[in-house]
């Protein structure tokens, strides 16, 4: 039996060197955002580096999905929204009037809450993106569909059956062909928002194990309900509360010593 | 003033943890007390309750690790909580050895009384009024959160070590002056060597006090801790 836990010297694998680290991958400046007359966040700034994951924590309704979903402009497809500030990716604002929204969204890969593959093969759903782009190199193709499963720790359960329905998986193999069709495309983030809600503990701990391991490559930002998930695999966390940003940093020293009493009466189980 | 969980029982269950911990150190107090009370009065029936509290003790540090580890798996405390379990888990463990000390001071004390009474016994008084207060002072660092009284626990440790240098280079020179005694003054300054400890074990309880109260790690270090924590 494969072991869901490797052992602590392979648990994660080495990501960008700090020194070599863009530390303000994305930067929130100054963002708050409204569904029309409902403001949402609140003049949130945060740092997010590369290749590293941080979390997004708080109770419901803080404003953690709208910051995540904001983060590839999917809110735009919401009617009557408006923001005030800036997200900016390497320094370029997602919201420039001469960048396409279709380029920030290739750029950003997008796991949700519910596992939700398309009725088609595993196959198909892996290289989706490829066939909307007009890829045909059948080749190209192939390699994406291995690589992708691969890096989503699902190929050797789904080799065999890569033309069988998509919808025949177990919703922990649905979920990573999600994450693997995420980066079939080679994103540079990925953003996750609670990705193993729905999942058994097994299916969770295999997508966490993913997450440290994914790391190596992309930048990933996780929105989640469980404390010990943020505590387990991200290395930055930021607590929110009331559309605010109330502290972030590392996730060691959130967890051991928040510096301000919301953190620790939230993550204590205070709250309330 | 913290405010309780929303799951009342994680906070019995951490009131337990922290109720067991203030009764271990009741009971070695008392043992401390008694042992104090077998020396100096040669009073063996004194001597002998220590040797037997002495296993009511360790029952409680085993309980104590007990609870803690229980703790830790059903309600995966975080901060401050995280630190409360962590410090009442370490300070059991000290507060074990203290009265593992008591004990042997009780034993020693047996001994030393089935001869006539040494007067050398008196340089031991400052010994147990100094091993007696660091121990009450760490004691209440942990129940009072007091950063400030606990990181001076280890200057005021050090003043016992020097008097337990001194208590054993006079007892050494007793021992050369009066060969015949030689068995009774080695026991006094194993008595001497046992509140020494004491004192050691009451800073290590001063290093988790400061550990659970303000998050940082004195140990090992001259730096002071954060005291508006």
């Amino acid at each position: 039996m494969q072991a869901v836990i490797k052992p602590l010297s392979e648990a994660k694998p080495a990501s960008a060197p700090e020194n070599l680290r863009d530390e303000r991958y994305i930067e929130v400046a100054d963002f708050s955002f409204f569904y029309g007359g409902k403001q949402a966040l609140f003049n949130v700034t945060l740092d997010i580096p590369e290749k590293q994951v941080t979390a997004f924590i708080g109770p419901s309704g803080c404003g953690k999905t709208t910051l995540l979903r904001n983060l590839n402009r999917m809110n735009d497809l919401i009617d009557g929204i408006h923001h005030k500030g800036d997200i900016l990716i390497k320094g370029n604002s997602i919201y420039d009037p001469e960048q396409e929204v279709i380029s920030i969204r290739k750029r950003i890969g997008m796991v949700f809450q519910k596992s939700n593959p398309f009725p088609k093969s595993i196959y198909e759903n892996v290289v989706y993106s490829l066939r909307v782009a007009g890829q045909k190199n059948k080749r190209h193709l192939d390699e994406t569909v291995e690589r992708s499963l691969k890096a989503a720790a699902l190929w050797d359960e789904a080799k065999d059956r890569l033309h069988e329905s998509a919808l025949s998986l177990s919703g922990g193999q649905m979920q990573r062909l999600c994450i693997a069709r995420a980066i079939a495309n080679q994103p540079e983030i990925l953003l996750m928002d609670e990705p193993c809600s729905a999942l058994d503990p097994i299916a969770t701990a295999r997508i966490e194990e993913l997450i440290c391991e994914l790391k190596a490559n992309f930048t990933i930002v996780i929105v989640t309900h469980n404390m010990q998930q943020a505590a387990r695999c991200s290395d930055r966390t930021a607590f929110m509360y009331l559309g605010k940003l109330i502290e972030v940093g590392s996730t060691a020293e959130m967890f051991e010593k928040p510096k301000e009493k919301q953190t620790e009466d939230y993550i204590s189980g205070r709250f309330g | 003033m913290q405010r309780t969980h929303i799951l009342a029982t994680f906070d019995e269950a951490l009131n337990a943890l922290r109720q067991d911990v203030l009764m271990m150190a009741s009971l070695t107090e008392r043992n401390l007390t008694s042992a104090r009370k077998g020396l100096f009065e040669r009073n063996d029936e004194a001597c002998n309750h220590v040797i037997a509290d002495d296993e009511a003790i360790d029952q409680l540090e085993k309980q104590v690790d007990r609870d803690g580890v229980a703790l830790l798996t059903r309600f995966q405390p975080v901060a401050s909580d995280l630190r409360q379990v962590i410090s009442a888990m370490k300070i059991s463990s000290n507060l074990e050895r203290i009265a593992d000390q008591a004990t042997s001071i009780a034993r020693k004390a047996r001994k030393l009384n089935q001869q006539s009474e040494l007067p050398e016994v008196s340089l031991l008084q400052p010994m147990f009024q100094q091993a007696f207060a660091l121990f009450a002072d760490s004691m209440n660092s942990y129940v009072q959160a007091d950063v400030a009284l606990a990181s001076v626990l280890k200057s005021r440790d050090k003043e016992l070590d020097a008097l337990n240098a001194d208590i054993a280079a006079k007892l050494t020179e007793r021992i050369a002056e009066d060969s015949k005694r030689v068995a009774d003054y080695l026991n006094l300054m194993f008595v001497s060597r046992h509140l020494e400890r004491v004192g050691d074990h009451a800073t290590n309880i001063a290093e988790d006090a400061v550990y659970a109260a303000a998050a940082a790690d004195i140990r090992h270090t001259s730096e002071r801790p954060p005291l508006n924590s």
